[in-house]
């Protein structure tokens, strides 16, 4: 390039950029790192974008961030980063992540002038986060998860819920928990409660991994008030709210449910949970108001497909003065905005809360910088709105299908919450009528409209699935064998058959079976009482080898897809611990399986 | 001072990447392995080059589906190559070369071409902004498909719950049938690839 090209384009930056400047007052002419930008940064960026925190890279050095320089001015203007979905003017909360329209302003200015390094003597001092380790100090207990579990590299979002056994010999109080998750680049958030001891020991492990899956593994009906909170990366850990306690009752399972977001690698998760106790229960009454009550259970909610505007209202009047430290939302994937207001008896408003682009991947809890008081009298209104449309492109279904009340993640719920302390004493019993009469209420909406009815008959038909082939543009190819309920089905090599794990609810037993695609002809490979697991087919799709727990002992089993001849003893584990077979090699001499954390080659003789 | 970082910039620019011009004036490049390569000139009916970069996320998530494509569409004589567009802020030349292996061990690119894109030769070949990119030349050597792999995701952080629509097996499947390609040029998502001279220019302000 020669100069004076160079010269003319410095010349057309300067002309382009000139009228930017003019319009926002506040972006100073020359923008430069070292002075404006790197302050910014340091301020709102570094928590999660640094080595070894939640986000995929750092923001440190003036290389780190000029690389970027043109991916963080459209984040910072589309508002996507940081990270924050209330609206300001709703509510002041403490821990905001939001930057002002002037540094954004200012970050597009400095992108546009070629991201100028500035004077290194002027740059503010990096900041410094303490080293590894709790940082709301030595924890009164720390939970840890029993196994470590393996985020997938690829594939839908995960949901998983690990079961941690507090071991409890008396009921505490819980005044503050911190969250260490080990693979903090795919952990997306982390949501905590408490079940009661050996709850979900019907469930925890039985697909051959640590946890469970799915949304719903603390039922809506039984969540505590108030709950024991969540996690979302760049949340500084804090205590809750002054005075605001939680109980963990003596022999109480500890319930982690984890929301993994895959990275294109695997990752292995083993989180840590410091809890802090109080040493009582506290004095204050404390209650939480669901606006609708019961995450909308009574609510109608049943979304037509194509419906891009489902709108539903609540509203509440305190019965009595009440003091609010926090708000909360909850819904699935289909919701777009959830918001609420209360007026005052003197008629004057207040705006609470404005989510404006619901997202389901960042739960926040949303803690009021000062907590205040709302009247006896003051009502509050709440308005959720669904998109069930093409256009959103959250919708878990396409073509869309019609979204009823559930925990499921096609289902749908909404409640806009907010935990409150009843001021006066002698209006505790009036709150404790009134929002006891509006779960009445609900309950009885949605017995009357049919939601309780399905979501009960749903129950009954826990783990009946179909096997059912799709091909890539969503359409049914064909379904296989009768409703039941299977697992880790796998494509033979020439994608002509399934092979699949088949539970029996009654008897517990889990068989192994091969359904041909074209007739949807089946075949048991194992029919037997032990326990049967991780199907894998040998590479010219002739034998399946599988887990099978026999006696307390696993050991790997073969016998031919066609189900003839008789199985074959190919390796026994002696260590009793749970083998799961990954792969079987291209040239048919080695099988390899992981146990614990270890990963095998077993060459076939 | 400043002339002595612009010669620097010229023989980087000249000397790491641009084998030369095919004498059907197409981009010859060196691999990780110095193997000389021409992803733009398809020995076969088609190839696949995917711009992407070591420390992108949305590039790296896609790492299982760019496996996936060149795996299925190996057999069928189409040759997928991996172009990174790193910002060299490494001390030498072996710093990133390094880097860049790692990446293709620890997201499972074994056997994978892959060119370190130093000066950009490849990117403005190209005309890729973005990482990542994918593209689809044909047996002729023509670009009959630039843009996104797929719409996974609608906006930065909004990703669907649903692929609803796979761009680039579709103009894949339109090439090999030798028919003509739906959306020849869509947009994607990601990280802007960086001119890494807007750096240097700043390195010694």
């Amino acid at each position: 390039m020669s100069n004076r090209r160079l010269l003319f384009l410095c010349l057309v930056s300067a002309v382009a950029l000139t009228p930017l400047v003019g319009q926002s007052q506040s972006a100073p002419a020359r923008v430069t790192f070292a002075e404006t930008i790197a302050p910014i940064v340091y301020a709102n960026c570094v928590t999660c974008h640094r080595l070894g925190e939640a986000a995929p890279f750092s923001l440190i050095s003036y290389e780190d961030v000029a690389k970027r320089g043109a991916l963080i001015a459209k984040v910072t203007e589309s508002r996507y980063m940081p990270p924050w979905h209330a609206e300001p003017g709703y509510g002041e909360f403490v821990g905001e992540r939001r930057l002002t329209n002037a540094q954004i302003a200012t970050i597009a200015a400095w992108v546009k002038q070629g991201m100028p390094r500035g004077d290194e003597s002027r740059m503010p001092k990096r900041p410094e986060f303490p080293a590894d380790g709790w940082r709301l100090g030595q924890p009164d207990l720390i939970l840890e998860m029993p196994l470590a579990f393996e985020v997938p590299s690829s594939g839908p979002d995960v949901f998983r819920n690990f079961v941690i056994p507090t071991k409890l010999g008396e009921d505490k109080w819980v005044r503050g928990i911190e969250f260490r998750p080990s693979a903090r680049k795919v952990v997306h958030h982390a949501l905590f409660a408490q079940v009661p001891g050996g709850s979900r020991a019907n469930v925890d492990g039985v697909d051959g991994r640590p946890g469970f899956g799915g949304l719903s593994a603390v039922g809506f009906m039984d969540r505590t008030d108030p709950g024991l909170g969540g996690w979302v990366p760049g949340a500084q850990p804090a205590m809750f709210t002054e005075g605001i306690v939680s109980r963990l009752p003596k022999g109480s399972d500890f319930l982690l449910q984890v929301h993994f977001h895959p990275s294109g690698k695997a990752e292995l998760e083993k989180s840590l949970i410091g809890i802090y106790f109080a040493a009582n229960g506290g004095q204050k009454d404390l209650a939480s108001v669901q606006l609708p009550a019961i995450f909308g259970l009574g609510a109608g909610i049943d979304i037509p497909p194509g419906e891009k505007q489902f709108t539903i209202k609540d509203s509440f009047t305190l019965p009595g003065d009440a003091k609010v430290y926090n708000a909360f939302a909850h819904a699935h994937y289909l919701a777009t905005q959830m918001k609420a207001e209360a007026t005052l008896p003197d008629g004057s408003t207040r705006p609470l809360i404005w989510i404006r682009d619901w997202d389901f991947n960042w739960q926040d809890g949303y803690s009021y910088k000062q907590p205040f008081i709302l009247p006896r009298g003051t009502r509050i209104d709440a308005t959720l709105t669904y998109d069930n449309s093409t256009d959103n492109p959250r919708n878990p279904t396409n073509p869309p299908r019609r979204a009823i009340f559930g925990e499921q993640s096609l289902d749908e719920m909404g409640t806009i919450g907010f935990e409150i302390e009843i001021v006066n004493k002698a209006e505790v019993n009036a709150f404790h009528d009134a929002l006891a009469s509006r779960n009445k209420v609900a309950t009885e909406v949605a017995s009357k409209n049919g939601t309780l009815g399905r979501l009960l008959a749903r129950g009954l038909r826990r783990n009946m699935q179909q096997l059912t082939i799709f091909d890539r543009q969503g359409n049914v190819v064909t379904r296989l064998g009768e409703v039941g309920s299977y697992s880790q089905a796998a494509f033979s090599p020439d994608g002509t058959r399934i092979v699949v794990v088949k539970n029996d609810p009654d008897t517990d037993g889990r068989d192994i079976w091969t359904f041909d695609i074209a007739t949807g002809k089946s075949t048991a490979i194992t029919s037997d009482a032990p326990p049967d697991s991780a199907p894998i087919w040998s590479p010219d799709g002739t034998q399946i080898a599988y887990v099978s727990d026999r006696d307390r002992t696993n050991a790997i089993y073969r016998r031919a897809a066609r189900g003839t001849g008789a199985e074959e003893l190919v390796y026994t584990h002696t260590t009793g611990s749970q083998l799961i077979l990954t792969d079987w090699s291209a040239d048919g001499r080695f099988i390899c399986f992981w146990s614990g954390e270890t990963m095998f080659l077993l060459p076939l003789t | 001072m400043r002339s002595s970082a612009f010669v620097i910039w010229i023989l980087i620019v000249t000397s790491a990447i641009v084998v030369a011009q095919g004498d059907r004036g197409r981009l010859q490049l060196r691999d990780l392995n110095g193997r000389a390569i021409a992803p733009f000139d398809p020995r076969g009916r088609a190839n696949v080059v995917f711009f992407v970069a070591t420390d992108c996320p949305v590039s790296n998530s896609y790492a299982p589906v760019i496996q996936r494509v060149c795996r299925e569409y190996g057999s069928r004589g189409v040759e997928c190559s991996l172009i990174y567009e790193d910002v060299d802020v490494h001390p030498t030349p072996a710093h990133l070369d390094q880097l860049v292996r790692m990446h293709l061990h620890e997201y499972g690119y074994a056997g994978f071409a892959a060119v370190v894109d130093r000066g950009r030769a490849a990117a403005t070949h190209a005309k890729a902004s973005v990482t990542p990119q994918a593209f689809v030349i044909d047996h002729s050597g023509e670009i009959r498909y630039r843009g996104r792999i797929d719409n996974l995701y609608a906006a930065f952080g909004k990703t669907r719950q649903q692929v609803t629509s796979h761009d680039l097996l579709d103009a894949l499947d339109a090439v090999l049938a030798g028919g003509k390609v739906p959306h020849p040029e869509t947009e994607a998502l990601g990280c802007f690839i960086t001119d890494p001279a807007l750096l240097r220019k700043h390195v010694h302000e």
